[in-house]
């Protein structure tokens, strides 16, 4: 780092920094930190857009935690789908990157990689629509492929069956290659030096066991990123389930965050909306710290042998 | 040129042209035909005083085609330029909005609401008090200057508003509890049960009389092997839920109904419970689990249950039955055009009604005839948005007296209730049944003209009380009606939901029950007849 | 490589590629076939392809005769081979035509919005990257702190709050509901992003520069963009892909028609009286992925150098 250039005083220069800064600090300030103290604030409330707010204390806390019914299945739901989420995206995309890492010709490389982005390009909600519509629908191509085969009886409704509703969304995206993850991977295996790969080719490791061994390895810390994404996601995210099943039949698929925009947009409970915002929050900084506390560990191990 | 060289300006090339193509696509040369749905409908633009925003409801969005079938739909762009030619310095803008509560809300919070909205006047009832709808009795009670216009000293309208409306009682019921009316009320739907009648006749059967009849029936054609009854969880908890409840309360209603003395609507509303009478009887321990009557009410929908088909949530029930695979559907009237539009059909249909439950079905019915339970279709209401012009410190009364705006939009409905103009958007397609005077019926509606004559509905649940008392009401029942959970878990969930949904209506609306409860002790000599009560109220 | 584990790793990649992208083939498909086609068997060929294909071969082999056509109604009609290929033309398109005037002022929409955001989140990201980077002045470090926390705070907490200030601040309705809250929330991840690339950049190259008499603009302008194309990409990609595809938020503040995106626009579509022609909706999804394939065709390579050529640590 370079010292600020001569003729100026320190501090002035730190004003002129702090100037350029400014449009981003305010932007921030505004648009989240504003917001976020209001939603502190506001789980205090009681209070309707269009009427006047109503102090009731800690009792929107206490109502989505002990009275409110949907409180519990919603929090079980978005723990399954997390884990399952986070299963499918550590594994599916990175073999497929691997498969296409390893052929030989560039070409057929790009096509590969080519084909797995156009999913991508199609608007999520587009997706997630033509899942519910023409997937999982009941004249949809899984029960259309079913009837085909002669199995009209395997059919269901598959999102509005409350047996099947939740698998049906943890399968949503099978085969789970056509998203940003195969090339997050691909990227970071092409990060690995040739000279790693003769080393192993030398030692004789090849095939699944250098897979195992030397790129799942190399590539940890896009597996965090996907990770730490995918966990996120799945704790804040509600928009593919509010499309897909608004978080029914009953409450078989509701999460936290989908209950908290029902309460705020449709049931006009902005306060208690707020508090179950909180809540999440709370949740999703502790997660964060133990993973800022787990992975620091674990890359300090990883420096500390190689 | 080298290959790589070639490869760039092909790519340059190209990309060029892909962008010069997207630019022509997107360019917004001319006025772009009113073909699909969502899109803004525009009438020439120019400098307009006035520009007014009007939705009107899905049923008669321009240039939408009802149900995939047909032409899109022009009637209310026709009204409107014919509005705009009278009003040279008003702009009518005929937009579309999703039909989701939230969007409604946020516009209106927002004070971006359009100044005519369509939606159930019940979710309008709930939010009077934030002045964000204009009460228009006082517009209803004066003439419509249009019919007065047009010279005929006999038509309907020239002495009040009022009396263009055919359904009086039901129109004039839409009071909100304030006793205010805050929509205009264009057409009637009513409901009833599609029957393939070809396969009624080939298997030798007929709509029923009874309940039990009913369940006989729906058995026959299961085993005929046809899935016998569409009905979605929807139309079952509104529909389905407020007719058991009439059947099965009906003996109760003069020991139960507190508020007989209804000033506004009493004429209109013969023994309709809303919420504040809802809520005091729940207070009562009506609608718990200790309430057989309501034990029985939902136990009696559950037996609907084998009969349905399997995808109670599904987002067309109307193309099982087009197929044949199902026979009956339980549908409003807008299924008419579906099916009397359809040229490959290939079978006759009927119409019936629910039939009524006797004594012998269970012990707390009297056979008495099924109610009506559509009503009003499209309700238009004006939002505060109409008062925008004027300053917004006044009060809201004081903003709708001044508004020039307002006049305009109480004008545009006040021109569309002329026959001939509702003539225009209402029969343009059979659906709904129109509810100005002179407006001719479509034949294909007739029955549902004949199920409208009957007694008005007791409640309406489903309208009653915040949305999550129906989010949470839907949500459970789809459970119970898929087997999922039984009857006991139902009415936990139930129960508890409609204490709730009380308790936050009557601290919302903070209102005095004491006029309630006196009428309560009054009709204590009614209930001492009365048998299976609540426990807390067995006499 | 051997041969037969170069065939088994095509075989599941193939079968991969087969299953991701068979429901887009269905889509495109359907998308050019009308309701009752579609109603009536779900894998089928659009009819209208089939009669144009009839069409132009009569074209092909000097064939005069008239064809047969079928109208709505199903009645049968003899016809020249030019009505012909318009009456197909006209139904294989009819979908696609009724869904572009819905979506076109979406897209519009959709370019403003995302290529503003984009555009704000490259210019105050990157500058203030740059200056974090590569200045030290008091109260760097609480700064830099100060914005990489709003990380921590998930867009749940905030949704509810952020529609209030937005009301209040009079915004809803307007592009700027979308747009500054993107930049306000976009910018961090393109600040952590551009301030370890610019913080990796070597300090003799500026020294040089410096030496030559450059100014603090200068040195952004002629040393450190030149160098950071990649991470542009990579940033201004993940920018947009958020931004096209976030459809919530779009959906909340934007209460009528003119201002909503692509994302929600279709959204609402689906919702309408629209949705009731298949045909129309899966025209409608095809036509709205068609921006973003036009920008990775033409900016995968750009992008994936970005990703592998280490200048981005995620």
């Amino acid at each position: 780092m370079k010292p600020p250039a001569a003729g100026r005083t320190r501090l002035s220069f730190a004003a002129s920094c702090h100037l350029l800064l400014l449009p981003s600090v305010l932007l921030l300030l505004l648009f989240i930190y504003l917001p976020v103290m209001w939603a502190f604030l506001k789980s205090l409330y009681e209070f309707e857009v269009g009427s006047k707010a109503r102090f009731v204390g800690l009792a929107n806390y206490l109502e989505y935690l002990v009275i409110d019914p949907p409180t519990w299945p919603s929090v079980l739901n978005m723990a399954l789908l997390t884990l399952v989420g986070v299963g499918v995206r550590l594994t599916f995309p990175l073999i497929v990157a691997k498969l296409i890492h390893s052929l030989p010709f560039e070409r057929t490389r790009y096509l590969y990689r080519l084909a797995f982005l156009i999913p991508i390009v199609v608007p999520g909600v587009a997706i997630q629509l033509l899942w519910s519509r023409m997937i999982y629908a009941d004249y949809g191509l899984i029960n259309e492929v079913l009837r085909t085969c002669g199995l009209g009886a395997w059919t269901h409704s598959w999102l509005n069956d409350p047996r099947t509703a939740l698998t049906a969304l943890m399968f949503f995206g099978f085969p789970f290659a056509g998203g940003f993850e195969v090339l997050i991977y691909y990227a970071g295996l092409s990060a690995i030096p040739e000279s790693v790969n003769e080393a192993a080719a030398l030692e004789g490791c090849t095939g699944v066991g250098k897979f195992l061994r030397i790129d799942v390895p190399l590539v940890l810390s896009q597996l965090k990123l996907i990770f730490v994404l995918t966990v996120i996601g799945g704790l804040q995210g509600f928009e593919g389930i509010f499309v897909l099943t608004q978080g029914g039949p009953g409450f078989r698929t509701m999460v936290p965050g989908l209950w908290m925009y029902y309460n705020a947009f449709a049931f006009q409970r902005m306060g208690y909306a707020c508090a179950i915002g909180v809540l999440l929050f709370v949740v999703i900084l502790g997660l964060t710290l133990l993973n800022l506390r787990y992975f620091r560990s674990a890359e300090e191990m990883q420096g500390g042998t190689s | 040129m080298s290959r790589p060289a070639t490869i760039r300006l092909f790519r340059y090339l190209s990309l060029l042209g892909i962008l010069t193509l997207g630019a022509v696509l997107l360019w917004p040369a001319r006025e772009a035909p009113a073909v699909a749905g969502a899109a803004p409908v525009r009438s020439p633009s120019g400098e307009r005083k006035h520009v007014l925003r009007i939705t009107a409801g899905q049923n008669y969005l321009p240039g939408s085609v009802p149900q995939g079938i047909g032409q899109p739909l022009q009637g209310l762009t026709r009204v409107v330029a014919d509005f705009e030619a009278r009003f040279p310095d008003t702009k009518v803008e005929v937009i579309a909005v999703p039909q989701e509560r939230e969007f409604l809300v946020t516009q209106l919070s927002g004070g971006s609401a359009p100044d005519i909205v369509a939606v159930n006047v019940e979710d309008v009832w709930v939010d009077v008090q934030k002045e964000w709808y204009v009460p228009l009795d006082r517009y209803l009670e004066a003439p419509n200057p249009f019919v007065v216009a047009q010279g005929d000293p006999a038509a309907p309208g020239t002495r009040q508003w009022w009396d263009m409306f055919r359904y009086q009682a039901i129109t004039r019921g839409k009071a909100a509890p304030d006793g205010g009316n805050y929509c205009v009320s264009l057409d009637m739907v009513e409901t009833g049960i599609f029957y393939n009648r070809t396969f009624f006749v080939q298997h030798g059967l007929r709509p029923p009389d009874t309940w039990g009849e009913f369940l006989t029936l729906l058995r026959r054609v299961q085993e005929l092997g046809k899935v016998p009854l569409l009905a979605n969880v929807d139309s079952l908890s509104d529909w389905g839920t407020d007719l058991l409840f009439d059947q099965l309360y009906y003996d109760l209603l003069p020991g139960i109904d507190v508020k007989l003395d209804d000033p506004v609507r009493a004429a209109y509303l013969q023994g309709y419970l809303d919420s504040d009478e809802l809520s005091f009887l729940h207070r009562k321990g009506f609608f718990t689990r200790r309430d057989p009557r309501y034990v029985e009410l939902w136990r009696r929908l559950g037996e609907l249950r084998p009969f349905l088909t399997k995808d109670v949530n599904a987002l067309d029930l109307t193309r099982e039955f087009v197929t044949q695979q199902a026979v009956m559907i339980w549908n409003g009237s807008w299924m008419v055009y579906r099916l009397h539009a359809d040229r490959q059909l290939g079978f006759e249909w009927g119409v019936f009604y629910l039939p009524p439950l006797t004594p012998a079905d269970s012990v707390y019915a009297r056979g008495v005839p099924m109610c009506v339970i559509g009503g009003v279709g499209s309700q238009l209401e004006v939002t505060s948005s109409a008062v925008s012009d004027t300053d917004p410190a006044l009060p809201f009364a004081e903003r709708i007296a001044r508004s020039e705006r307002l006049q305009r939009v109480v004008s545009l409905l006040q021109f569309i209730c002329l026959p001939e103009n509702t003539a225009r958007i209402v029969n343009e397609y059979p659906a709904f049944i129109p509810n100005i005077v002179g407006v001719p019926v479509h034949p294909d509606l007739q029955p549902f003209v004949e199920i409208l004559k009957r007694r008005y509905t007791t409640t309406k649940w489903v309208f009653s009380f915040d949305l999550r008392f129906t989010d949470i009401l839907k949500r459970t029942l789809h459970l119970y009606l898929t087997g999922d959970i039984g009857l006991e878990e139902f009415l936990h969930w139930q129960e508890a939901n409609v204490t709730t949904a009380t308790a936050n209506f009557l601290q919302r609306k903070t209102i005095d029950l004491t006029p309630l409860e006196r009428a309560w002790v009054r009709l204590a000599p009614v209930r001492a007849g009365y048998r299976d009560l609540p426990p807390e109220v067995q006499p | 490589m051997r041969r037969g584990r170069l065939i088994a790793i095509h075989a599941v990649l193939l079968l991969t590629a087969v299953m991701t992208l068979l429901p887009f083939v269905f889509v495109v498909n359907n998308a050019l076939r009308d309701n009752s086609e579609y109603y009536r068997s779900f894998f089928g060929r659009p009819e209208a392809a089939t009669g144009l294909g009839r069409v132009v071969w009569r074209y092909a082999t000097a064939d005069q005769r008239a064809l047969v056509i079928r109208d709505e109604g199903g009645e049968a009609r003899l016809v020249g081979r030019a009505e012909a290929a318009g009456h197909y033309w006209a139904r294989l398109t009819a979908g696609s035509r009724r869904a572009w005037v819905v979506l076109r002022p979406y897209v519009l929409n959709s370019f403003v919005v995302s290529g503003l955001t984009a555009l704000g989140v490259a210019v105050l990201g990157s500058g203030a990257a740059y200056i974090l980077a590569r200045y030290r002045f008091l109260g760097r470090n609480f700064i830099f702190g100060f914005i990489l926390a709003t990380m921590v705070f998930p867009g749940v907490l905030t949704l509810v709050p952020s529609f209030l200030l937005v009301k209040q601040l009079g915004l809803l309705n307007t592009y700027w509901a979308m747009i500054l809250p993107y930049v306000a929330g976009g910018q961090v991840f393109a600040i952590f992003v551009f301030r370890s690339f610019f913080a990796g950049l070597p300090e003799e190259l500026f020294e040089s520069a410096r030496l030559d008499g450059a100014g603090h603009w200068a040195l952004y302008w002629h040393i450190v963009l030149p160098l950071s194309k990649p991470v542009f990409s990579v940033v201004l990609i993940m920018n947009i892909l958020g931004t096209w595809n976030n459809f919530l938020w779009p959906f909340i503040v934007n209460t009528d028609d003119r201002h909503q995106v692509l994302a929600s626009g279709l959204y609402t579509m689906a919702r309408s009286a629209v949705a009731g022609s298949a045909g129309t909706m899966f025209a409608a999804y095809t036509l709205s992925s068609l921006p973003l394939l036009v920008l990775f065709v033409y900016a995968t390579k750009p992008f994936i150098r970005g990703l592998t050529s280490g200048a981005v640590k995620l």
